[in-house]
């Protein structure tokens, strides 16, 4: 018999503290697509992913209902476009890219990702043409989401390829300048990408992974800060160890949520059922921010001293938790910490406690990288591909994920606002310093080596 | 092996358990199912035993009776027949409803009726109504058992609808999600 307490605690959680799965995404393999007839390929695209996804929506929203915890998106991801389309220019890829674009309208997913390169060691022609496609192809689509994974730790960091990127995101600002670059939101840069992330933008089905695939993220920053709120209020003197067993416990209940749906939304679709990814992954409404679970924890504000400490205990409670609940954790699970999506995050940039140096120093704990970040338009390429260099060594040194999601936004300065709208949100634009001037050691290119693994320090 | 169900009611004090499974033990019976619940400061236990062949239902219900007058409790005896209807369905699922608000008279009829009508069977109910428009002071949490070929959906709605005519915020989940979060 369930007892009151368990009952009342989890209708709080959905009521109040925005528990839900925040996206179910089904991965597919797009290789046996492949065709040297562009028309031809596009109508398989088209085919399998509305074969496969056909019945996405209704059953998420279905099982939803049952469960009475609502699942907020349902995403698609794809095989990279680079590999399954190598063949094709950069004008056949942007057609690719319409084409998944309409592919997630028809089947009414706001997201497909999987206009991906993975260039960690080398360029392949089909990689260069997809991500010269790939500013156009992001302007003219709405769903379609593209990342480049430049860095690996085994492989060390392309410095082509990040300097390329550098220039990608500047023309894929530009062609969305009335959008204060919006395309630029819809890109990743990554170091070590898993190949199972459901969340945006980075999902993509990596090359080892089944014809089809159910993978879920769950969030729920409220449901922790509440937690710690609950805590706090009937024990003020909670040190910090007992706090991140608490954190761990809730991550627990959440991802058990996430486990439960993801495995009833696969099985109700005949798909196999892949991985729980549980990030905290705020959105720009009041009660789902992970910037406040700092402050609960008794930091004036996101970005003080404190901050990496304290974003180290969450990360690592919320895998802890999250791995006890999953069979199969994957994805990126941890916390994010992206600014415009984030209302505290973005008003701790606005109140000058939270820099783009403390974010990247936030990024060697946390579980992505410098996420939606608005700095000003006129910020040069090779400025763009420094600041995403640092990041990736950040990723390839510590063996961890990493990534920038950054929008130069035309027009506009720091202290100015830039608009996303959305999930994507707004902030007020982070100044880049020290930027001036030539930048030779990026146009040096070639490739920092992969680092040495003994010798630790 | 003749089944009787036994009922007990009265106010709550020590030793109404120990008064009745003394007489049961003393009487070769053997219980095979106990629930005991106290509502505010009444208690109300239902018992299933069974008894030898022999025995006369009637007796045993006077021997009950006397030995627990003194506890001034109400004990009602009856025999179980062999065909017992199942009341579970085969093809169910357990969800939980639960509805606060205001309260009022005729809350639980209201909801109870379109369970009914809908043919699904309540397995447990817990109610608690301490007054006043509080929706954390008046609480209904029931477990519902609901046939697969229920139409869940006009189900949901009537409940709904019903729900926000008296104020009510209702959620209905299936079990599974309150195990899934509260136990490993």
């Amino acid at each position: 018999m369930l007892t009151e307490k368990e009952i009342l605690t989890t209708l709080e959680m959905v009521q109040n503290e925005h528990l839900d799965v925040r996206t179910v995404t089904l991965g597919i393999s797009l290789f046996d697509c492949v065709s040297d007839d562009l028309e031809r390929f596009m109508a398989n695209i088209h085919g399998k992913i509305t074969r496969l996804a056909d019945n996405l929506v209704s059953t998420c929203d279905r099982v939803g209902e049952k469960y009475g915890i609502p699942v907020v998106n349902k995403r698609i991801s794809v095989s990279p476009i680079a590999v399954a389309g190598a063949l094709f220019s950069p004008a056949q890829m942007i057609k690719i890219a319409k084409i998944l674009d309409r592919a997630a309208e028809d089947m009414g997913v706001d997201f497909i990702g999987g206009f991906s390169a993975l260039v960690e060691k080398g360029i392949a022609k089909g990689d260069r043409s997809l991500i010269e496609a790939i500013p156009q192809a992001l302007a003219q689509t709405n769903r379609v989401c593209a990342s480049v994974n430049v860095a690996s730790t085994r492989a060390g960091i392309n410095m082509d390829a990040v300097l390329l990127m550098g220039h990608t995101i500047k023309q894929a600002a530009a062609l969305t300048a009335e959008q204060d670059g919006l395309a630029c939101a819809k890109l990743c840069v990554f170091a070590n990408i898993p190949e199972d992330i459901p969340f945006m933008a980075g999902a993509y089905l990596g090359i080892g992974e089944a014809d089809a695939v159910i993978n879920v993220g769950v969030s729920g920053p409220g449901v922790v800060k509440k937690a710690i709120d609950r805590a706090l209020n009937s024990d003020p003197d909670m040190d910090l160890g007992q706090l991140s067993e608490l954190i761990k416990r809730t991550a627990y209940k959440v991802t058990r949520v996430g486990e439960l749906l993801g495995g009833e939304v696969a099985h109700q679709l005949g798909i196999r059922f892949g991985v729980v990814d549980l990030s905290l992954a705020p959105t720009p409404n009041v009660g789902d921010s992970v910037g406040e679970i700092f402050q609960s924890l008794g930091l004036l504000n996101i970005g003080v001293p404190g901050t990496t400490a304290a974003l180290a205990l969450i990360n690592d409670a919320v895998k802890k938790g999250g791995a006890f609940a999953s069979s199969h954790v994957g994805g990126l699970s941890g916390a994010f910490v992206p600014v415009s999506e984030d209302l505290k995050i973005s008003a701790a940039v606005e109140s000058g406690h939270l820099s783009i140096e403390k974010l990247e120093a936030m990024t060697s704990v946390c579980s992505v990288g410098l996420d939606m970040i608005p700095i000003p338009g006129d910020t040069s390429a090779e400025t763009l591909a420094g600041i995403i260099a640092d990041e990736m060594a950040i990723g390839v040194i510590n063996k961890k994920t990493t990534a920038t999601r950054i929008i130069p936004v035309p027009g506009k300065k720091a202290g100015e606002q830039a608009h996303f709208g959305g999930l994507l949100g707004g902030s007020v634009i982070l100044p880049i310093n020290n930027e001036k001037g030539d930048n030779l050691f990026i146009r040096r290119g070639g490739r920092i080596p992969a680092p040495i693994h003994s010798l630790n320090n | 092996m003749k089944k009787i169900v036994i009922s007990v009611l009265g106010q709550d004090r020590p030793g109404i358990l120990a008064a009745v499974s003394r007489i049961l033990f003393e009487q070769d019976c053997n219980i095979e199912n106990v629930h005991q619940t106290i509502l505010q400061s009444e208690f109300s236990g239902i018992f299933i035993a069974a008894i030898p062949d022999e025995m006369s239902v009637d007796l045993l219900h006077l021997e009950l009776s006397r030995s627990v007058e003194p506890l001034e409790l109400h004990v009602h005896v009856k025999l179980l027949g062999n065909n017992q209807p199942d009341q579970t369905f085969d093809d169910s699922e357990l969800f939980v409803l639960t509805a606060r608000g205001p309260d009022r008279k005729g809350l639980v009829a209201a909801i109870t009726e379109i369970i009914a009508r809908h043919g699904a069977n309540v397995t447990n109910l817990k109610a608690i109504f301490r007054g006043g428009d509080n929706p954390s002071d008046n609480i209904m949490i029931y477990e519902v058992d609901i046939p697969a070929h229920t139409d869940h959906q006009t189900l949901y709605s009537e409940l709904r609808e019903k729900a926000a005519s008296l104020g009510l915020e209702i959620s209905i989940q299936h079990r599974r999600i309150f195990e899934a979060l509260n136990r490993i």
